[in-house]
């Protein structure tokens, strides 16, 4: 798999990094492998009562993530976007509160962290990016929004509708598809007509990309070309990152039952860390005391993270009724003194 | 057919007497001149000015930046609505006629109404839709439904209906300038009557009812263009030495618990007319609300009289669908015989 | 449509439709018509504007125009008689014209025994 031409002949591939950001990104993405495992590990000890491993598609995560602008870009998840979060510096601890069920959308501050609340609904959150990026150009700011999806929300009605908005717009957006080839059990083959996400650009009027998914670098730099593209009032581009999802769709999955587990080998062959790793090795831009010494770094930083989230008292059943509304109704209050006279021991 | 080039929708705020259409048009100009964040959007609603020329002039006066067209896709608009929302701005976006507000429920539902709870406050969805609604105007399919009890059912949205320009007027001014999503179901069917009353600033608090007409045997509870005809309802029944009180609810959610029951105190009779279909109906709502804060003034059971439990119909059945004047007198008879 | 009997054929008026989902009224801008005309039916009679839009009425009858209800300029209710027609007695009807919409009842009703 290697990044392609793209039928709007946007180049995509390796660039010249400077050895720290390179460095960067392989910490990010080990940062993200560790956290998954202790993610999945924390559910098999009950912990979290369910959790959707990323393991694979970090490079498509933090490529991505690493071109965004943190002082003014705004990034839009949907629920498997951890090496996303940890790129851009979101609290970790309460983005695994979402998976910990102690909130939904999470306990860090979207606004703030400018990475939105983990949302399932996915493709309900594409348009979100564009009307995000449309009030960014009303106001004159110079941020662009990214929105994550995957090969299965492509078939969404939100995301052929935001991309079309964004395209007779011309927001700054960009569509960043994550195919990890999987939709829960199916396949792209009964996912994707035509075959690619990327083409599909073409039929709303902004570049289509595809890029090797795996590749950190290459992905870095087709985002920041959609970007420096989208911020200069180029309007949207849709980046189609081919990854795989090497675990289950979820804990409660068993991948066994609908794909090949020789398909998974070849895959973990491709293991964006593996390939990066050998890269700053060839490269001569770490040693094996960077790879030791990030990865005490890196694992200390997991087990306070991990820590920590196990450890978060449940919300307050108060939470229930302090954000339904800015402005609570009467009847709300109501029920909120029902729940303290009738549940609330 | 050709378009007007001036714009007759154009409302003095201080003239005497509006249509509808020209109240919430403006009050839509109110809004966009007083807060630089507001931004009407939908489709047609820029150039054309809206199907029912609801925000005529707007894109004139105040440009393309903040009144625009969109392309005809309701889950887009909607979720457009929450990213801006998100990047601070005050959206009031359009869908075009009831109907197609289903097309956009996910989008309603799972993100407009959560985004405030599931953020934990920190990402506030200060966004009004505005729905043209119910029926009564022999339009086609799609074009007479009343979602009140649909989004009512959500937690996290706030629902409101006028029933006359004035009040269209303050309620609007009142949804948008709220920080919560509100549903805002504009009843087609008044859209071009006039009546006086100045436009003036919100004098009730959000999910404050009024009583429209005092009576004293029993109490029509409306919202909507249901309101107008209750009124008339109510001449009827003076007729025949009856005395209706009609309550304009104004508010589906939150509901005036408070104005519901001073009502009943003062008639011990309740009759709910609604557009909607019976069977999981507002009505149903009032009725337990009423039951539970006012078993003891009540003289009667609660009485409905709604639309049927049927898709709702084509022009020449809609006079047979709708609650008329017969059926409603028929149920405050039941209440006064009970 | 009213229909009354007249000297050579039947009168018929022809009232204000509703020209658009909703609409109450409408501002005559300019007959296409003059009294004593011989028309064909769908021939341009009268243009209107209304709060949406200003649209030109084809004629629904065959006739000679009888009567005028409205001077340029008017506001017309929807409903209001627009014009008169003098019509073959064989001429069809078209269309509905919207009744005026005071609503009718049937149901009297018993005041409680106070």
């Amino acid at each position: 798999m290697h990044a392609e031409k793209t039928a709007q002949g946007i180049e995509t591939g390796a660039g010249t990094l400077a050895p720290e950001t390179l460095r960067t990104l392989y910490r990010h993405m080990l940062a993200a492998r560790m956290l998954d495992g202790e993610a999945i590990a924390l559910q098999r000890q009950g912990v979290f009562p369910a959790y959707v491993s990323l393991h694979g598609q970090e490079a498509a995560q933090v490529g991505s993530a690493a071109a965004l602008d943190p002082e003014h870009d705004f990034a839009f998840p949907t629920y498997r976007e951890l090496a996303v979060a940890v790129t851009m510096g979101v609290d970790l601890v309460g983005y695994l509160a979402s998976h910990r069920a102690l909130w939904h959308g999470g306990l860090y501050d979207p606004i703030a962290s400018r990475f939105s609340c983990l949302n399932a609904v996915v493709g309900g959150p594409v348009p979100h990016a564009v009307g995000w990026a449309l009030g960014e150009r009303l106001r004159g700011g110079p941020g662009c929004a990214i929105a994550y999806f995957g090969d299965g929300a492509s078939s969404e009605g939100d995301v052929h509708e935001a991309m079309n908005f964004a395209g007779v717009f011309g927001s700054p957006v960009v569509f960043f598809c994550q195919n990890n080839q999987w939709a829960l059990s199916v396949p792209n083959s009964a996912q994707v007509a035509g075959g690619s996400i990327a083409a599909r650009g073409a039929g709303y009027g902004m570049p289509g990309v595809t890029v090797d998914g795996q590749d950190v670098v290459a992905v870095f730099e087709a985002t920041r070309a959609a970007l420096e593209r989208a911020r200069a009032g180029g309007g949207p581009t849709v980046i189609e990152a081919l990854t795989y999802r090497v675990n289950p769709h979820s804990t409660s999955d068993d991948a066994g039952r609908y794909r090949d587990p020789a398909e998974e080998l070849r895959w973990r062959e491709r293991d964006p860390l593996l390939l990066m790793r050998r890269a700053l090795e060839r490269d001569k831009h770490a040693n094996a005391d960077f790879f030791t010494d990030v990865e005490d770094r890196v694992r200390a930083e997991c087990v306070r993270v991990r820590d920590e989230v196990s450890v978060l008292p449940p919300p307050d059943g108060s939470d229930m009724f302090a954000h339904v509304y800015r402005e609570p109704t009467e009847e709300l209050r109501r029920q909120h003194r029902v729940w303290r006279d009738e549940v609330e021991q | 057919m050709t378009e007007l080039a001036t714009t007759p929708a154009s409302a003095d705020a201080t003239a005497s007497e509006h249509s509808m259409q020209q109240a919430i048009n403006a009050a839509l100009r109110t809004l966009l001149a007083e807060d630089p964040a507001t931004l009407v959007f939908g489709e047609d609603v820029g150039r054309l000015g809206g199907v029912f020329r609801v925000t005529d002039g707007l894109q004139a006066e105040f440009g393309d930046q903040r009144v625009f067209d969109t392309p005809l896709a309701e889950s887009g608009i909607v979720g457009l609505a929450v990213g801006l929302a998100m990047n601070g701005w005050r959206p009031v976006p359009e869908l075009q006629f009831d109907g197609f507000a289903y097309p956009a429920v996910d989008q309603i539902v799972n993100q407009v109404a959560r985004m405030h709870y599931r953020s934990r406050g920190a990402a506030p969805m200060p966004i009004t839709l505005r729905l043209p609604s119910f029926g009564g105007i022999q339009a086609p399919e799609h074009h007479g439904e009343s979602l009140e009890a649909l989004f009512a059912h959500v937690p996290g949205l706030k629902v409101c209906s006028p029933s006359d320009p004035a009040d269209a007027y303050r309620l609007l001014l009142q949804s948008v300038r709220a920080d919560d999503p509100v549903v805002y179901l504009e009843p087609k069917a008044r859209y071009w009557n006039r009546s006086p009353g100045a436009l003036t600033e919100p004098d009730l608090p959000i999910g404050a009812s009024r009583v429209v007409r005092e009576g004293r045997h029993a109490t029509l509870v409306a919202w909507g263009a249901m309101v107008h005809h209750c009124l008339r309802v109510a001449e009827f029944a003076a007729e025949d030495g009856v005395e209706l009180e009609v309550l304009d609810l104004r508010w589906l959610k939150p509901i005036d618990t408070a104005g519901l029951t001073a009502s009943v105190r003062r008639t011990g009779r309740v009759v709910v007319v609604h557009e909607a279909p019976l069977t999981a109906g507002l009505g149903g709502e009032i009725a337990a609300l009423v039951q539970e804060h006012a078993f003891r003034d009540l003289r009667a059971p609660v009485q409905r009289v709604t639309g049927f439990d049927v898709p709702y119909p084509a022009g020449p059945l809609e006079p047979q669908y709708l609650p008329n004047a017969d059926r409603v007198l028929l149920a405050v008879q039941r209440t006064l015989e009970f | 449509m009213s229909e009354t009997a007249g000297p050579g054929g039947a009168e018929r008026t022809f009232a204000l439709p509703d020209l658009g989902e909703g609409l109450v009224e409408a501002t005559v801008l300019e007959w296409l018509v003059r009294a004593g005309e011989h028309i064909e039916r769908n021939q341009p009679l009268v243009e209107l504007e209304t709060s949406k839009s200003a649209v030109e009425i084809p004629s629904p009858h065959s006739g000679t125009v009888a009567r005028l209800h409205a001077a340029e300029g008017e506001v017309l209710a929807v409903g209001a008689a627009l014009v008169t027609f003098e019509v073959e007695a064989s001429a069809g009807i078209v269309g509905t014209v919207p009744t005026e919409e005071r609503p009718t009842r049937r149901v009297r009703l018993r005041p409680p025994s106070e």
